[in-house]
């Protein structure tokens, strides 16, 4: 398998500095999480060559790309890194096997076997092989795009973002293709993207970044719970913000109110206020058609389900506790405990996933 | 029409004369052009006004300086005509030199806009595929300003074809060496009873200015749609 080791520290004009440095071991797909802004493409940039970091060491299966102690850059010709942009960057004066083909002629003979047969083949690009780049639908576009990237036979892929122009339909079928390329040929992904839905179908390894700087990274159910990754925005996914008033002490905890129900916090190093913010993942709260006694979930919220959005084949729900508290489930869960608009149902939170901002 | 020898002549020196001057400074033109799309600060500044100069400056003027670096006592006349036997003042190379200087500028301005019309992100797309930096340049950027830049050299060559001031400066007016048709108009009016014999090589110059015209607006139109797909 081909390892990534990245290590890199970079100085911007504008103040922003990127310091980073992470491996993905043997990580079929590697997804870099997190805002925009926080360098994930920045990294892809760096990885690929197209950009140098000030300081740093980068390796790709035991091979070094770029290390600033020897001064060593390959350039991006010979690093076997395919990319797929984020604007998907298809060359306008060519068709669509042009394309396809541009990369082939070039390829390194030591990558991995790939036939432009079978990558039409998984992709559905047969149709599409001799029609100029512009008559292209956008999803159209996105596979000749992976395709190209594909066929240049890299040893390892990097995608920058590579749903963020497409509408939720398309971005659930993009989806699959992807998949389906990281099950016909075993090349690594590196995958750029800030949508946990995303992150959590394709990832068996998540770097959280912020503000350039890596936060938490391990398996997607470690890492995207992190306390850092918690405080992300998600864009495609709501993340909860809940108001605890009244704060007092019970038996020795914290407890509060999220409108009339009681909440009893995790521990805290400060004694709060008269009212905190907590975060909890949509992950976390469970849903229940009735108020059930014996299970470990201490927060029982009442409240009626007041929308149902589907976001890439997850479900999130909102509860109205007079407050909304999101909650991911899965499409089977919504049709089996019949969550429709007005549905009564209780939402179950662990004190320990509750996070407070202090 | 009814051309007479000496205006044949002088259609033939034309050509000529603006062919080889528009093919010559095409690919440093090309280079220019990629140059000034892709940097920025003073020297790049300073390059496109000397470069631009000519479309300001007076051609008698632009044929001053050319005399005097080219003529046979300047600086580097004088070492063509000792060490290659080349002459440049008073001969179609002389022309040819003028000519360019006029359609040069318009040629790198082409250029110019052709490759800034182009994401320089292509080029690393190209590069992450494989290409060398030389090879994304030959078969990512250039054929998507190609059109551009031919529609710079055939404005550039109506250009040179009507070059004159610079010309006579350089390379004076010869019959079938250097007099091209705006040359031999200029004497036809000193002559009585030159207007009605200058018609037909105005109708000449017209309908070629006019053909490049066209053809150069109709290649920018394509390219402009080319990039934008």
């Amino acid at each position: 398998m081909c390892a990534l080791s990245f290590e890199a520290r970079h100085w911007y004009p504008g103040g922003f500095s990127l310091d980073a440095r992470f491996e993905t071991a043997s990580a079929r797909v590697t997804a870099l999480f997190g805002p925009s802004g926080s360098g994930k493409s920045s990294i892809i940039e760096m990885i690929g060559g197209l950009r140098m970091p000030d300081k740093g060491y980068i390796a790709v299966g035991g091979e070094t790309l770029f290390d600033s102690a020897t001064a060593l850059t390959l350039p991006p010709e010979r690093r076997g890194i395919g990319v797929v942009f984020q604007d998907l960057l298809l060359f306008p004066h060519k068709n669509a096997e042009g394309n396809l083909r541009y990369g082939m002629r070039r390829a390194r003979r030591d990558g991995p076997e790939i036939h432009l047969e079978r990558v039409a083949e998984v992709l559905e690009l047969d149709a599409l092989l001799d029609r100029p780049i512009s008559a292209l639908s956008g999803g159209e576009r996105q596979r000749v795009a992976l395709g190209r990237a594909l066929l240049s036979r890299p040893r390892l892929l990097l995608m920058d973002e590579p749903l963020a122009a497409l509408d939720d339909r398309l971005k659930l079928r993009a989806l699959t293709y992807i998949e389906r390329i990281v099950n016909e040929w075993t090349i690594p992904v590196v995958y750029v993207s800030h949508s946990q839905a995303e992150v959590r179908r394709l990832a068996d390894y998540v770097v959280v970044l912020d503000a350039g700087r890596v936060i938490a990274s391990g398996p997607p159910s470690e890492a995207l719970a992190a306390p850092g990754a918690m405080q992300l925005k998600d864009a495609s996914g709501p993340m909860n913000l809940l108001r605890v008033t009244n704060l007092r002490q019970e038996a020795g905890r914290w407890t509060g109110d999220i409108g009339g129900h009681r909440i009893v916090l995790p521990a805290m190093e400060n004694a709060p206020g008269n009212e905190v913010y907590v975060r909890v993942s949509p992950e976390a709260v469970l849903l229940s058609r009735d108020d059930i006694e014996g299970v470990s979930a201490r927060n029982h919220l009442r409240g009626t389900v007041r929308s149902v959005v589907e976001i890439a084949g997850a479900c999130f729900v909102g509860v109205d506790v007079s407050q909304i508290v999101w909650a991911e489930v899965t499409p089977a869960a919504v049709r089996e405990l019949g969550l429709k608009n007005g549905a009564p149902i209780f939402c179950l939170i662990k004190t320990h996933s509750l996070r407070v901002l202090e | 029409m009814g051309f007479t020898a000496a205006e044949l002549e002088a259609i033939g020196v034309s050509a000529r004369v603006a062919g080889v001057a528009v093919l010559v400074g095409l690919p440093l033109a090309v280079a220019l052009g990629r140059y000034l799309s892709r940097t920025r600060g003073r020297i790049v500044w300073l390059v496109e006004v000397i470069v631009m100069l000519p479309l300001a400056l007076p051609p008698i003027v632009s044929g001053f300086f050319l005399l005097v670096l080219f003529g046979r006592s300047g600086p580097i006349g004088r070492f063509l005509d000792d060490r290659l036997g080349v002459q440049i003042a008073f001969t179609w190379i002389g022309a040819s030199l003028a000519a360019g200087v006029i359609a040069f500028p318009f040629m790198v301005r082409a250029a110019r806009l052709g490759f800034s019309a182009i994401d320089p992100r292509l080029e690393l797309a190209a590069r992450s595929l494989g290409a060398s930096r030389l090879s994304a340049f030959a078969t990512v950027s250039l054929p998507l300003a190609s059109r551009g830049i031919l529609a710079g050299l055939v404005l550039g060559f109506a250009k040179a074809l009507g070059e004159f001031g610079a010309t006579i400066i350089i390379a004076a007016n010869i019959p079938g060496k250097t007099q091209t048709i705006p040359l031999l108009l200029f004497n036809y009016t000193n002559q009585p009873g030159g207007l009605e014999e200058s018609w037909r090589l105005v109708v000449v110059s017209v309908v070629l200015a006019a053909g490049a015209l066209i053809i150069s607006e109709v290649l920018e139109q394509r390219g402009r749609r080319r990039v934008r797909a």
